[in-house]
């Protein structure tokens, strides 16, 4: 354990570093990502006050601005990207390199995901759930979220970066196919911002649907979270979703592994 | 004077053909990311309507407009948004990269002019996913029948979509040409860039402070709903287009000002 922590830390630590060094930039890009989370702002204000219910999918209004932002914080600290270093290695070819080190190729990607992780939980999530809490409380007059619920949220936060960082490596596999991966990364953006509850929670979803994404492991990765934070979770029901998110890693990395084995086998690197 | 005039315009428009077609060349080598650049732009498009029709289960109108209207909103948006990016995407490579690597260099030597040649370099093939669903969407509004459809307003649909797109590559290039001063400016376009999303709903149901800023600063409210709203409601003046127009107008001078001083004063880099 703490050999490979020695090994695999100086990824993370790297990581961090490296987006460090860009800041001035990264000050901008927060601006255009809470873009997103305003606009849905407006819009689910404007939704709410033309409805005559106070609930709808089973959320109050101000429950669904705590989720609107909270889905932002939520999926900036978890839907870390890898696909786009395998993509990179791919066509530098520096994958080969990879491959001879004894390292683990998919583990040393995790630790740098983690450095980013790290890095977007600090700036700026933290401050944005900071200030959803202060609002929630002062304006909303709702109760403050329990330790045990952060405690609850940040364990089940864990386990959706895994799902997701998981996930994506086996979409970043695609890279070894074809060197244009930018297009599928969209289509892939796109549908995960639909299907992992980022642009609307799940139970908006026709019933029919939200059976179907029982199935599937993208509700695990930002939705469920979010919901626990809610508190719309209790007892078994809570259990369940944990233990859920948690067969999905497992499977996942199972997943992740069979095809990481059919892939190398047919990789051609050119050059020396 | 007239006859220089047409023989410019028929040298640009031959250089365009030759310029194009080398593109179009390095595009036919490579289909498939064709297909899947197309894709990303229609997926990442399609979404928002899914968002709306999910929304519309649970309300009958958005704050008095139909879903009907506010697909027609969202889908008049995509068109001059998808022109502007099928011609003018090579504005971007400007703010992040030529000026400050000196690559801006190979303008500056030819005797052309020097946005032609930019604009000129490269079409992107992917704004077709955004023209796409522009295209199904106010094809559909027809068909809905929610559309004032006369004369006029059809004339005025597509002087509404030209002066849009003139708009967006307004804004763009104005960012892009702080490049010469501040020799990055991406970040900066990026955020002027985005803020059409808030174009694609019903500006109404911002605060007044974002309202006004896409109103009147980074007007893409008049690329999008405002215009928008001349087509799905009888009595709306004509006016507003014209306004659309004097604004395309006044933002193009603008900004090509502000990219044509920026030539003079760009330094290249390097030895």
């Amino acid at each position: 354990m703490r050999k490979s922590l020695k090994i695999y830390l100086p990824f993370t630590l790297n990581e961090l570093k490296r987006q460090m060094a860009y800041k001035g930039a990264f000050y901008l890009f927060i601006l255009i990502s809470m873009f997103g989370a305003f606009i849905n702002y407006y819009l689910w204000m404007a939704i709410y006050s033309s409805s005559d219910k106070t609930t709808l999918g089973g959320m109050t209004q101000n429950e669904m601005i705590v989720y609107v932002f909270m889905v932002y914080v939520t999926s900036s600290v978890v839907s870390i990207s890898i696909a786009n270093f395998v993509s990179d290695d791919v066509v530098k070819g520096t994958v080969a390199m990879n491959l001879i080190r004894p390292i683990d190729y998919r583990l040393s990607l995790i630790s740098r995901a983690a450095g980013n992780m790290i890095y977007h939980f600090l700036v700026p999530s933290v401050f944005i759930w900071i200030g959803v809490e202060i609002y929630k409380v002062k304006v909303f007059g709702l109760p403050a979220v329990s330790v045990w619920n952060i405690l609850l949220y940040l364990s089940s936060c864990v386990m959706s970066f895994l799902i997701y960082v998981l996930f994506d490596f086996c979409f970043g596999m695609i890279a070894f196919f074809t060197t244009y991966i930018f297009g599928l990364m969209m289509i892939k953006n796109a549908l995960l911002g639909f299907l992992t509850g980022q642009l609307i929670p799940i139970s908006f979803f026709p019933e029919v649907l939200q059976r179907a994404f029982d199935f599937l492991p993208f509700s695990s990765m930002v939705y469920t979270p979010v919901m626990i934070y809610l508190g719309k979770y209790s007892g078994k029901m809570l259990g369940f979703m944990l233990i859920r998110q948690a067969v999905w890693v497992i499977l996942l990395y199972v997943l992740g592994s069979l095809i990481w084995k059919k892939v190398t086998k047919r990789l051609v690197v050119l050059g020396g | 004077m007239g006859i220089i005039v047409m023989n410019k315009c028929k040298r640009y428009l031959r250089l365009y053909r030759v310029l194009v077609s080398q593109f179009l060349k390095t595009i036919m080598q490579s289909k498939v990311d064709f297909l899947m650049g197309l894709f990303g732009f229609f997926f990442s498009q399609i979404i928002g309507i899914a968002f709306l029709y999910l929304v519309f289960q649970q309300i009958p109108s958005l704050q008095g407009w139909t879903l009907d209207q506010l697909i027609f909103i969202y889908g008049f948006a995509q068109i001059p948004r998808g022109i502007d990016h099928l011609f003018t995407d090579n504005i971007w490579l400007v703010a992040w990269r030529l000026v400050v690597n000196g690559d801006f260099d190979r303008y500056m030597l030819r005797p052309m002019n020097i946005f032609f040649q930019v604009i000129a370099e490269k079409l992107q093939p992917d704004a077709m996913g955004e023209l796409l669903v522009g295209v199904i969407l106010v094809v559909r509004s027809l068909t809905r029948g929610v559309l004032i459809v006369d004369g006029p307003h059809v004339v005025l649909f597509f002087v509404s979509i030209f002066a849009g797109a003139l708009i967006y590559t307004s804004i763009k290039l104005f960012f892009a040409g702080l490049a010469f001063w501040i020799k990055i400016s991406g970040p900066f376009l990026q955020v002027a860039y985005q803020m059409s999303d808030f174009a694609k709903y019903p500006t109404e149901i911002y605060a007044r402070g974002i309202r006004f800023l896409i109103t009147w600063v980074i007007p893409f409210a008049f690329v999008a709903y405002l215009p928008a709203s001349f087509f799905l409601k009888a009595g709306t003046s004509a006016m507003i287009i014209g306004i659309e127009c004097g604004i395309a107008v006044l933002f193009w001078c603008i900004a090509y000002a502000v990219f044509e001083r920026g030539t003079h004063v760009y330094e290249s880099a390097g030895n």
